[in-house]
């Protein structure tokens, strides 16, 4: 048989913590041949990073492996020194980032940092580099290389950025790359057409890849064959097709149920008369905008076009109903939240239970009361020098003015309320795992039994199997207290599961509102039907 | 709080600085206990004295034991001190928290206010409230609490940016909160840190502006065993007796030093990336 590309054999990893040794990776073992795509799948802290930095040999000072070998090719990387591993990072291994506004120098022009690589690693004078450069980008689908490679890294988008850092790491002709989560930090469109990119490079090269991603649907897409990683050990691993679509171990099998599939429907639809209710708020041509011209602007008349965040956004939600928000990002659905929950000034009106909102000033109690968010990072939502009988008691000092033994027993139900025991109330957010915290902050939207409340991607920073409790909870909360909710998401397969009806935004504007129904049957709107395309068919 | 201390304790300046603190703090709590002498009572046969082993650290002009005199004043002189940088702390980050929390023309005209406070500089600010409100020590510490709040405000504000773009704020916003819970039980204790470690730091300004101001004749008057008013009353003996400089000297030095190590030392410890 031939050698593969990268071997790992009962490779093991600790992290020395001040609270005692963790074990980030348990006897891994896996190869990847030449030509293959190896996909590996796993939560957050399940030691994916940790192993493409091992194979990198770039650990921090409180690492320590227990043995295990790693092979490039032939070559065993950890027996190498210091200066050998120098000449094989970027020349044989390179290495795609997650987030390429990270991962490019914001000082250096996109050439000189493609160039660089090209003179380091294959001797090339920089005027050869610059015109390798300049093929390179033209390979990787840039419009105008000679310009793109004079242009820095704010001139350029999310797409185009990540398109240059593809470039860098295949420049050498490595033997192997490894892709940490590259489409994670981009939209779904633009997501795609990097798949597509990748999907062309590595037919024509003939790379080993290791593609890291939490995203089993992606991985089934561009993958041959995937591994499964759980705290650290290797739970699986085999033909894409076999290990999603007939799952050997437990944990797998739970991943695989956890991931959204649009066919599967979480929520009864709505009766007749539900459907004909009167609206519980409706937008009437909500806009807003960004930025205020500064005073010497002013001084001089001169004109600044503010940036729109909005653009007279006209949408209902019912009673109990659960409408999805979609869109890319920036694409205007927080600046939507924000100004319905009075963050951001807006012009135009909202309706709330028949009663006019037109800035707001006119948010009184009650629809501070009624109106709740629950925000995406629940790190960011709680406050960390608050413990969380004090965060959800805000609410409730605010609005109800309990007494103190009445008080304590509603945040004792609040929490169990959100499947949390009672005595976490005395705990700081910290010694929460983020899916906990989420639910926390899920309480403290539902402590004044609000009649709306707005979900701004507050699944996104999840693991998947956490985000299907999540989804689960709030379903049973709405069945409780007949909620409606605003979901916002980027997460189209998720929505459809749970949507009533989705509403689909694009650079500000509300491009169109589809029944679930119509828009599993095929949305109308061109804008819908690309974004439709282009999100990864869910596995299993 | 002791694991804060033990990682303070780790770094050498911490430690240092932890010792020298402790050791001021003893002397402040027990030092009238320990004084030898009465600071107060003259000697006219023994006055201008070196070291020697009746009188540790000698006399003065009026034959006073410098050492009692120093263990009695550490309480004027560093109690004033830490007292000043509180209340300039205090009133600083009070602020520099609320400014970045109203954000927009209210931020740009109380910072621009600070802005043009901290272009005098703090001592000639602290001159200018003393003599505006009379000669006295509580009025130096109202004028160096004055002093020191503009340099806390922008400090407090640069930190408080950060955490007034923070989901908790927004999420007690959009729960209909007043401005003045969110900047006290939502920011503040957020912004807290940074601030410690510039309090301790400034408690070495305001020990050295102190004993400045006692040395002009405008802050402690005499006879008070006020380390600075010690200094500066020495200063016409210098070719008597150059001991009754130095002793006050050292014990000055001695606190700011110990206040700026725990100070770098509590930069490190309070930042966890460290």
């Amino acid at each position: 048989m031939e050698q593969p590309a990268l071997t790992i054999s009962g490779y093991s990893l600790d992290y020395l913590t001040p609270r005692g040794v963790h074990h980030a990776l348990v006897d891994i073992d896996l190869a990847i041949a030449r030509g293959e795509v190896l996909g590996l799948v796993g939560e957050s802290g399940s030691g994916k990073t940790s192993l493409a930095w091992s194979i990198m040999r770039y650990l921090p000072g409180n690492a320590r492996e227990n043995g295990g070998r790693i092979l490039l090719g032939r070559d065993d990387l950890r027996a190498m020194a210091p200066a050998a591993i120098e000449e094989i990072r970027g020349r044989r291994i390179g290495m795609v980032f997650q987030d390429p506004s990270t991962s490019l120098n914001p000082t250096l022009s996109l050439g000189i940092q493609l160039a660089e690589v090209l003179e380091r690693h294959r001797g090339l004078t920089r005027r050869q580099a610059w015109r390798e450069g300049e093929q390179m980008l033209a390979r990787v689908g840039l419009k105008d290389p000679p310009g793109m490679m004079r242009r820095y890294p704010h001139e350029a988008s999310g797409g185009e950025k990540q398109r240059v850092v593809i470039a860098q790491a295949f420049a050498c002709q490595p033997e192997c790359i490894l892709f940490d989560e590259p489409t994670t930090a981009l939209d779904v469109i633009t997501a795609r057409q990097i798949l597509e990119l990748f999907a062309e490079l590595q037919a024509e090269t003939g790379v080993a890849s290791l593609y890291i991603s939490h995203d089993l649907a992606l991985v089934s897409r561009v993958a041959d064959r995937v591994a499964v990683l759980h705290h650290g050990n290797m739970v699986e691993q085999g033909q894409v097709a076999g290990v999603f679509g007939a799952p050997r171990e437990a944990y797998t099998r739970r991943l695989v149920a956890a991931v959204p599939r649009p066919d599967r429907r979480l929520v009864a639809e709505l009766g007749p008369a539900e459907a004909a209710a009167a609206p519980l708020v409706a937008a009437r041509g909500v806009s807003v905008e960004y930025g205020r011209p500064s005073a010497i602007a002013r001084l001089f008349g001169r004109d600044r076009a503010p940036v729109v965040g909005n653009r007279a956004v006209s949408l209902d939600v019912r009673p109990g109903e659960i409408v999805g928000v979609v869109g890319e990002s920036g694409s205007g659905k927080s600046t939507l939240a924000r100004a319905l929950t009075g963050l951001n000034p807006f012009s135009g009106e909202i309706v709330f239970d028949g009663r006019p909102v037109r800035g707001i000033a006119d948010m009184d109690g009650a629809y501070r009361r009624d109106v709740q968010i629950i925000f995406q990072h629940p790190d960011s939502s709680l406050n960390p020098r608050q413990r969380i009988g004090e965060i959800l008691a805000r609410p409730l000092r605010l609005h109800d003015r309990l007494p103190g033994a009445a008080e304590a027993a509603r945040i004792g139900e609040l929490l169990e309320q959100v499947r949390l025991p009672a005595t976490y109330a005395g705990r700081y957010p910290h010694q929460l795992s983020g899916g906990e915290k989420q639910r926390v902050a899920i309480a403290r939207a539902f402590a004044t039994a609000p009649r709306l409340v707005i979900c701004d991607e507050i699944t996104s920073a999840l693991d998947v199997s956490v985000q299907a409790a999540v989804i689960e909870l709030l379903l049973d909360l709405r069945r409780r207290h007949g909620t409606a909710y605003l979901f916002i998401t980027h997460d189209l397969n998720l929505v459809r599961q749970i949507a009533h009806r989705i509403a689909v935004m694009y650079r500000g504007d509300l491009v169109e509102v589809l029944d679930a129904q119509a828009f599993s049957a095929g949305p109308t709107h061109p804008y819908t039907r690309s974004l439709v395309a282009a999100v990864p068919v869910p596995v299993g | 709080m002791t694991d804060l201390i033990s990682r303070l304790a780790r770094t050498p300046q911490g430690a240092a600085g932890l010792a020298l603190v402790g050791l001021v703090l003893l002397v402040v709590v027990f030092g009238p206990l320990l004084a030898p002498y009465d600071p107060e009572a003259m000697a006219p046969l023994l006055r201008y004295k070196g070291p020697s082993l009746v009188h540790l650290l000698g006399t003065d002009q009026y034959g006073r034991d410098i050492l009692s005199r120093l263990l009695v004043g550490a309480r004027a002189t560093v109690v004033m001190a830490v007292l000043a940088t509180l209340l300039g702390t205090l009133v600083g980050a009070l602020l520099g928290t609320a400014s970045a929390f109203l954000g927009g023309r209210a931020d740009e005209a109380i910072m621009r206010t600070v802005d043009a406070v901290m272009s005098i500089p703090s001592l000639l600010f602290a001159l200018l409230i003393v003599n505006l409100l009379g000669k006295s020590g509580l009025n130096a510490l109202l004028a160096i609490g004055i002093a020191f709040a503009p340099g806390m405000a922008r400090v407090a504000r640069s930190v408080a940016l950060a955490v007034r773009k923070q989901d908790y704020v927004n999420a007690a916003i959009a729960r209909g909160e007043g401005g003045f819970h969110i900047v006290v039980r939502e920011m503040l204790p957020n912004v807290v840190a940074p601030i410690i470690v510039e309090t301790t730091i400034r408690v070495a300004f305001a020990v050295m502006l102190f004993a400045t101001l006692s040395f002009l004749g405008l802050g402690a008057q005499p006879p008070a065993p006020e380390w600075g008013l010690m200094v500066a009353e020495a200063r016409k003996y210098l070719n008597l007796s150059p001991w009754m400089l130095i002793w006050p000297s050292i014990a000055i030095a001695i606190v700011a030093i110990g206040f700026n190590l725990l100070g770098d030392g509590l930069r490190d410890a309070l930042n966890p990336r460290t």
